[in-house]
């Protein structure tokens, strides 16, 4: 190691990610322990050990140079997809799914790791495409690698960490250089179908008003007048594009808008027919949990209970009423932040918000001066991965975003998930260690 | 590669755009996120303390007994509660993925259907920790096979529940009634009586009557709980709960039995009665119902069956059904003739068999006529003609509808259990505002002789008999006899008797009446069945006749003569015209006058009296 070489080590990042993996560990503990002071469970000691074996994870990739990843990414990519299969063929089902591979009396999450190796695949794809990345070609088998992993996880299913995956693949593109008409339009389309899912479950649930309103968008009619208006603008505009001499820029944009719309519409009625019930549900009860009181509302509710009643300054690290009584569900994975945010207040919400600032901005500045092209989709890939889980694990815990069960990364107990983070960290430090 | 690179550093300025925007975006994110939280930490925060501290305080209810009934001699319960026990499922605590195999397993445990079990817990519920009762009167012996096995049902618990366990005579039914679950529409009216939507209630009977002192009031502990409804902590606060009060009833519970036995499967009712207090010895209604099947688990479809039942199972019939009185009337005739004194009782009136009025033929029972009567053979015989022409032409429809309102028909009774009907007693005012047609003087023939528009209950007859027997006085019909406390036995309410009516009529108009009384069993109608010589029996017989069908009564009273008149009771009996016709009243009052003053059982009545009918 060089002089320079040190000067570029990241310390930054390594001091917030073991700062938030103690910090993660401690309340693992504090989770673990009832009202009465009984241990109930063993957990924080295996975070403990995965964090260690972790530790020793990350100085190996730390000193392995990146770039080596770029020439075994296929073989990477491709042994991470097969574990996804053979954890769908023979997985532990936990819950209704498949998302666990035992070996050894281990558990493996292979969507965990799966994640990274696409980033790198994709990155890899990016890389040797870079000259194209304005075509929609392109943009299109980019979207199928990602795809790939994407469809074996809903299969689990696993809606929630598939769901990562979109927008890793729009960030990585749109840093890659792909155009960004191309990428809002995939985003849109994303978007729009999620609100076309949610809206015939928030009329049905939510909505307490005019019968009459209720039925139209609770019925299919309401996406079939979608589906059938949006086709009819898309024709004509179409029809418009190519018949007139002219090329007119609003029969493009409404050609444009209107497919978006046709699309999401397609996506939501396939969504609706893949997603259960109770899925719907979760989907739309953090707008109201009162409609779900017992079931998905009551995780909403709890969870909101405890981090509110924490209060400035916290009750104090063991203090906390709603995780001592059991009142939080998955309070050592899915939920974690509450038990923190109860426990250590807001003052210590915040630094934990600033510790996962410092990594994800990081992360992005490492995109920006890495040394090459690959440096840079790998870590705008892998600083997006940890905001998104960031964003979608926290706006689940206070209330404003649906639930999924994704875990937070560096705190959630969890060896894949740990494992993973840890990984993505220490291929960030890798990035910017060997930064011009 | 290198290519590549070289494209990738033109581009750079691009790049620094493309990421300063998701660097903006992480921003705008976490500072969203920090407001946000900020809101609900700091600015809610003590919203959110308080819910917190509500969540895990919970108050549970400690639930309570309701109280015991016994019959008069306070020994044995007529209803008590058997400790039976309701499986719950906390469903939050389940493996859905192994739930029909859990099921299947549980279901064969309680002996019951795994589909019961699998609709009512759903995946659906899979995150609620509020237990749902699967099943309930669960025996103990299936609980402890669930017990020995529990490691193998995470998330089934159980739980005592109580229920209430009728084990006196099965036609007490409609006397002690039942309890179930208190409707929407009872709770609107009842609610500021400490009721809650979880209350049990009484339906019918005593246990709607007094359920106030019988329900008792449920303790209440505060507590903190966890998730799983664990307590944690100490008790904070316990309130304890006050066990029912137990009641005593009148009720004879022999008496019962052997009245119930003799009335058998007739559709009628037998009412046995103590003259000088107004206590109820005996109260049948046939039909009767099975109060402890309504509490099984197949109750819903009981009640279903025995509410679509064209006999009405419910119905008692000694205070909700109204009939024609018959011949039994002619009692009340008889005390109003020798009380108004308008024609002598010696004087002797032909009965031919019938007689003509207005246009057309009024019979007697006897087509071939009884001769001359006077009104004691009259009585004795029965004779219709006697009653009609004294009571048209001497006795007049005034002083008939003024005598038969004097000994309380028309109004209700006040007897401790809801439902009494009034009955009916007509008059010309009436059939002329309601019917628009004038009273004529068939209408006052009918009266005479207990048919036409009159309705009485069988507790009407019973206490306008007793107040022939108490010689112008009747009490309240009562089926409490005491309230004693649950734990230490003590009376605390007595049962004191309460005048009901009280007439300054002549105490000779009773006696006589008595003896005409008398003479229907020694020399008249009831002669030949009323064979008991255990007592001296006094009554009167009747039969109405409802279409082709005729129902039967008899009301009689014994000993005809005491010293002592707290003895005395009365029993009456209507048998219904539905059944088959064998004028069984006045045989089922011999076996009760039997049974009663030779404390006999039915069974021992029947071979003791040794009469045809019993055979």
């Amino acid at each position: 190691m060089n002089v320079r070489a040190n000067q570029n080590f990241d310390f930054l990042i390594l001091i917030s990610v073991i700062l938030l993996i103690v910090i993660g560990i401690s309340f693992i503990y504090s989770s673990s322990i009832t009202s009465t002071g009984a241990k109930v469970s063993n957990e924080f000691v295996k975070q403990i050990i995965w964090a260690a074996i972790g530790l020793v994870l990350m100085l190996t990739i730390i000193l392995i140079d990146y770039k080596t990843l770029e020439s075994f990414a296929v073989y990477i990519f491709f042994i991470s997809i097969f574990l996804l299969v053979v954890t769908l063929l023979f997985g532990e089902t936990v819950n209704g799914s498949r998302r666990w591979l035992g070996i050894m009396g281990f558990g493996i999450q292979a969507s965990e790791f799966a994640k990274i190796t696409t980033i790198i695949m994709l990155g890899t794809f990016y890389v040797k495409n870079s000259r194209n990345m304005t075509k929609i070609s392109t943009l299109f088998k980019g979207a199928l690698i990602v795809l790939l992993p994407v469809v074996l996880i809903i299969l689990q299913p696993d809606m929630g960490t598939a769901l990562v995956y979109i927008p890793i693949f729009l960030a990585m593109s749109f840093t890659a250089g792909a155009k960004v008409k191309h990428i809002m339009y995939i985003a849109l389309v994303g978007l729009l179908s999620i609100i076309l899912i949610i809206v015939p479950v928030w009329f049905e649930f939510i909505y307490s008003g005019n019968e009459a309103v209720i039925s139209f968008f609770v019925n299919d009619k309401f996406y079939n007048t979608i589906f059938i208006s949006a086709l009819a603008i898309f024709a004509i505009s179409l029809l418009g594009y190519f018949l007139t001499k002219k090329k007119y820029d609003y029969y493009y944009y409404f050609a444009y808008f209107s497919s978006i719309i046709a699309i999401s519409v397609i996506g939501a009625i396939i969504a609706r027919k893949i997603l259960r019930g109770y899925q719907l549900i979760r989907l739309v009860v953090f707008l109201n949990p009162d409609i779900d009181p017992r079931g998905a509302g009551w995780h909403i509710r709890q969870s909101i209970n405890a981090i509110g009643s924490g209060g400035i300054f916290g009750k104090g690290f063991l203090n906390g009423t709603q995780s001592r009584l059991r009142f939080l569900p998955q309070q050592s994975t899915d939920f974690i932040f509450s038990i923190i945010a109860e426990e250590i207040g807001f003052l210590g919400c915040l630094l934990i918000f600033f510790l996962f600032f410092v990594i994800i901005i990081r992360g992005y500045m490492i995109s920006m001066s890495a040394k090459d092209l690959f440096g840079t989709n790998l870590a705008s890939g892998i600083s997006t991965m940890i905001l998104v889980h960031f964003m979608i694990n926290v706006g689940m815990a206070i209330g404003v975003m649906p639930i999924t069960g994704i875990p937070l990364f560096f705190l959630s107990y969890g060896g894949s998930a740990l494992w993973t983070a840890m990984i993505s960290a220490a291929l960030l430090i890798n990035i910017s260690y060997r930064r011009l | 590669m290198g290519n590549s690179n070289e494209y990738y550093s033109n581009r750079k300025e691009t790049l620094k755009v493309r990421i300063s925007f998701l660097i903006i975006f992480s921003l705008a994110l976490v500072i969203f996120y920090s407001f946000y939280l900020y809101s609900i930490q700091v600015i809610s925060g003590d919203k959110y303390r308080e819910r917190a501290r509500d969540v895990a305080r919970r108050v549970s209810v400690i639930p309570t007994l309701r109280g015991e009934i016994f019959d008069r001699h306070y020994d044995i319960p007529l209803v008590t509660n058997v400790n039976s026990f309701a499986v719950d499922i906390i469903p939050a605590e389940i493996d859905f993925s192994r739930f029909d195999d859990i099921a299947a397993q549980l279901a064969d445990i309680l002996e019951i259907n795994k589909n019961d079990i699998l609709s009512r817990v759903t995946p659906r519920m899979r995150h609620q920790f509020a237990p749902v009762e699967i099943r309930n009167n669960i025996e103990y012996e299936k609980i402890l096979v669930l017990a020995e096995n529990i490691v193998r049902f995470p998330g089934v618990v159980w739980r005592s529940k109580p229920i209430r366990r009728h084990q006196g005579p099965g036609s007490l039914s409609h006397v002690v009634g039942y309890v179930g679950r208190i409707t929407r529409e009872e709770l609107q009216i009842l609610h500021n009586q400490g009721y809650t939507h979880n209350s049990i209630l009484g339906k019918m009977g005593i246990e709607r009557e007094y359920d106030l002192i019988l329900r008792g009031r449920d303790g209440v502990r505060h507590s903190t709980v966890d998730a799983r409804g664990r307590k944690v902590g100490d008790a904070r606060r316990v309130i304890p709960p006050v066990i029912g009060q137990n009641l005593v009833l009148t009720i004879d519970r022999h008496i019962q039995e052997l009245s119930e036995k003799a009335l058998g499967e007739r559709i009628g009712s037998v009412v046995v009665m103590r003259p000088s207090t107004g206590e109820i010895l005996a109260m049948v209604s046939y039909p009767w119902f099975d109060p402890n099947r309504l509490y099984s688990n197949a109750g819903s479809q009981y009640f279903a069956a025995l509410s679509a039942d064209t006999r009405f199972p419910f119905l008692n019939r000694t205070i909700q059904a109204a009939y024609a009185p018959a011949s039994a009337f002619k009692i009340f005739m008889t005390a109003a003739i020798l009380e108004e004194e308008v024609f002598s009782p010696r004087q002797r009136i032909e009965c031919r068999g019938r007689i003509f009025l207005g246009d057309r033929f009024f019979h007697c029972h006897r087509r071939t006529g009884h001769g001359f009567l006077d009104l004691s053979s009259a009585h004795a015989e029965s004779c219709n003609i006697y009653y009609f022409i004294v009571g048209r032409e001497h006795l007049g429809i005034d002083n008939i509808v003024k005598y038969t309102r004097r000994f309380g028909f028309g109004q209700r009774t006040g007897i401790d259990i809801p439902g009494e009907v009034s009955g009916f007693v007509p008059s010309p005012e009436w059939k002329l505002a309601t019917l628009n047609v004038p009273w004529v003087g068939g209408d006052t023939f009918n009266f005479s002789i207990g048919q036409g528009f009159l309705d009485v209950t069988p507790l009407q007859m019973a206490n306008a008999v007793s107040m022939v027997v108490n010689e112008g006085v009747s009490f309240v019909p009562r089926l409490l006899k005491e309230i004693r406390d649950p734990v230490t036995g003590k009376v605390i309410e007595p049962f004191e008797p309460r005048v009901l009516y009280q007439t300054n009529m002549r105490r000779e108009t009773f006696q006589k009446t008595k003896s005409t009384m008398r003479d229907v069993v020694t020399r008249g109608t009831a002669r030949v069945v009323v064979t008991t010589r255990a007592t001296e029996v006094a009554g009167k017989t009747g039969t109405g006749e409802v279409g082709d069908d005729r129902s039967s009564w008899f009301a009689a009273f014994a000993p005809y003569r005491t010293d002592n008149p707290a003895e005395q009771v009365v029993v009456v009996v209507m048998v219904e015209a539905r059944n088959e016709w064998e004028w069984w009243a006045p045989k089922a009052a011999n076996v009760i006058f039997h049974g009663i003053f030779t404390n006999q059982t039915f069974e021992e009545v029947v071979a003791c009296l040794n009469v045809w009918y019993l055979r």
